[in-house]
């Protein structure tokens, strides 16, 4: 029997508070100076009592009900005792018996098919602080002290615990990607594993031969999306490797490193007791009455899935479009604002899904930062619609309206753009002048001597290009054969 | 019921706890553990019914706060009281390697 892939996700994810779990200070720390947004409370000083940030409750809670969990009434804080010191506590609190949010689940989609992940448990704790290894690249190996900033010490994490229900290092990716989604369609964390404010540790096992769970390694360190499908794909291949030797996996943690594409041994893996969990008693239990859960519940935005359907039932786009333009929930509103301005639903998702996004890219900028508003797309979208301007002239005007804020119409005037199609007495007047501008190619026709064509279509090439591809290909054809006899 | 540590668990125990324990100190530890064990046995006898684990609205408190940041005025003062400090960063022991 082969071996099954076994794999559950410990993610944790910044929340978009203003101020830290227990304190007031700042919770800004990147950019910041070491050690500016610290107070006594997140310095752990004697004598000082924490305080629940009321906003870190709102956010886990919306969390917890976009992922289906029950939200508890009632859910207490602990102590988890670890002897690093990012945590000038020497303990990080955090929830562990009774946590915020429970039972949910989030839906995946891989290769067409939809795959339900059950989450165990959300829980609150706090972030710890950063270490600074004074040595040459950074490490701690060879180091002769440590330095601290604690300004991170103290913002509020969600920690999303799924079940073990994943099987293979795709499905893992997808699972990350979705509630990445999610809490930024919540406005619950920005979710950039870049810049550590959504963390993934890994635990993964491989079945025994008669089908029963295998000894479970956790991995750390994954600063990517595909450094997390990195690391399984690599750990699958190292356990395989073990158990195929006749070798047994050892409960630990590792460390995957990146530049090397290996994961290493960190540690023993701790259990509960390492940790010596104890109640924290300085802070009262978060008690959350049922009209504050119904009041996170009507908070709620649509959710993405929701939206996939809604998307998928009003405009009629294909399951690939609805992918694109609902992955950012910014990217979606900007597409239904195109469509209530007067856009068609289908060339407007295919204008945002290939040509704002690519302008977007070009510019390094997010839709929010986007200068063409839904109103001014619209407008250029419905006059390509209508025949008034081509695609090409279309992509120009995108362009000069993106990167010097133009409105349509001086965009217009700055290409030179003619308005309309050119045809009749115009297009025959334009014809005629190109023709009189390649008086060899024109006698080489006359003469029947064009046998394959290729010279009439040179002169149709012409004709378009000076018209901006605003003539039919047809009627300039058309007047052309007229004006050679051909 | 009474608990009591023999001498693994008290070694098991300064292993979680991150204590260097010499040979010699194994047994004194041991026993002044033994000590406050018996003590919360003692205490344990006491009749609690109907008293919750914790009493954490012993006083009126406000059990959260609006989240709206507020500078702390002071920071100089944690330079001043930190054991060590250097650049903007505190300063600590380097960290034992870990296994």
């Amino acid at each position: 029997m082969a071996r099954q892939i076994v794999i559950g996700l410990e993610v944790h994810l910044q929340l978009l508070t203003k101020t830290k779990l227990f304190c007031s200070c700042s919770a800004e720390y990147i950019g910041h100076t070491p050690n500016s947004n610290v107070c006594p409370i997140c310095l752990a000083v004697p004598g000082t009592l924490p305080l629940l940030n009321d906003g870190a409750v709102a956010l886990a809670s919306r969390l917890g009900l976009g992922l289906h969990c029950t939200i508890q009434n009632y859910s207490t804080f602990g102590r988890k005792n670890y002897f690093y010191a990012d945590l000038a506590k020497a303990y990080q609190i955090t929830q562990y018996e009774l946590p915020v949010a429970t039972k949910g689940y989030l839906d995946i989609e891989l290769g067409g098919a939809s795959k339900r992940v059950r989450i165990h448990h959300l829980h609150l704790e706090e972030d710890a602080g950063k270490l600074v290894h004074p040595t040459a690249d950074g490490r701690l190996t060879g180091a002769a002290y440590s330095l601290v900033d604690y300004n991170r010490g103290g913002v509020p994490l969600s920690e999303v615990v799924s079940e073990p229900d994943m099987s293979s290092p795709a499905e893992a990716k997808e699972y990350v990607m979705r509630l990445r989604q999610l809490a930024r369609y919540l406005d619950v964390s920005d979710g950039e594993m870049e810049s550590g404010s959504l963390r993934v540790d890994a635990n993964i096992s491989l079945t025994n031969a008669d089908g029963t769970l295998g000894t479970r390694v956790e991995i750390k360190n994954m600063n990517s999306l595909k450094a997390l499908e990195r690391a399984l794909e690599y750990e699958i291949s190292r356990q395989n490797k073990v158990l195929d030797s006749g070798g047994r996996i050892v409960q630990e943690t590792r460390l995957w490193d990146d530049a090397e594409g290996v994961t290493r041994s960190m540690r023993n893996k701790e259990t509960a007791s390492d940790y010596r969990y104890y109640p924290e008693m300085d802070l009262a239990p978060i008690v959350i009455s049922d009209s504050e859960i119904e009041g996170y519940r009507q908070s709620m935005p649509e959710l993405p899935q929701e939206k996939r359907l809604r998307f998928a039932q009003s405009f009629g786009l294909s399951g690939e479009e609805i992918a694109i333009l609902t992955e950012q929930k910014a990217l979606a509103d900007y597409y239904e604002a195109t469509v209530s301005a007067g856009a068609p639903t289908a060339r407007a998702a295919n204008w945002i899904r290939m040509e704002v996004l690519r302008v977007l890219n070009e510019l390094g900028q997010d839709i929010s930062e986007f200068r063409v508003k839904p109103d001014a797309l619209a407008g250029l979208v419905k006059k390509i619609e209508q025949g008034d301007i081509s695609s090409t002239i279309g992509k120009d005007l995108l362009d000069l309206m993106a990167r010097e804020d133009l409105t349509l119409d001086e965009a217009v005037k700055r290409l030179g753009a003619p308005q309309g199609r050119l045809s009749g007495d115009a297009l025959r007047e334009l014809a005629s002048r190109i023709v009189s501008s390649q008086p060899d190619v024109a006698e080489t026709i006359k003469n029947g001597l064009d046998k394959k064509g290729g010279k009439i279509k040179f002169l149709q090439g012409l004709v378009m290009k000076e018209a901006r591809g605003q003539a039919d290909p047809n009627e300039v054809a058309g007047c052309l054969s007229e004006l050679l006899g051909s | 019921m009474k608990m009591t540590v023999d001498r693994d668990i008290t070694l098991k125990m300064a292993k979680a706890a991150q204590l260097r324990v010499e040979p010699e100190q194994v047994e004194k530890m041991m026993n002044s553990i033994n000590d406050i064990l018996d003590f919360c046995a003692l205490v344990g006898d006491l009749d609690c019914s109907g008293v919750p684990d914790f009493m954490w609205r012993m006083r009126k408190l406000p059990s959260r706060r609006p989240d709206v940041p507020k500078d702390w005025p002071d920071r100089e003062i944690f330079e001043s009281k930190a054991p060590t400090f250097e650049g903007e960063f505190f300063k600590t022991p380097r960290i034992m390697a870990e296994g």
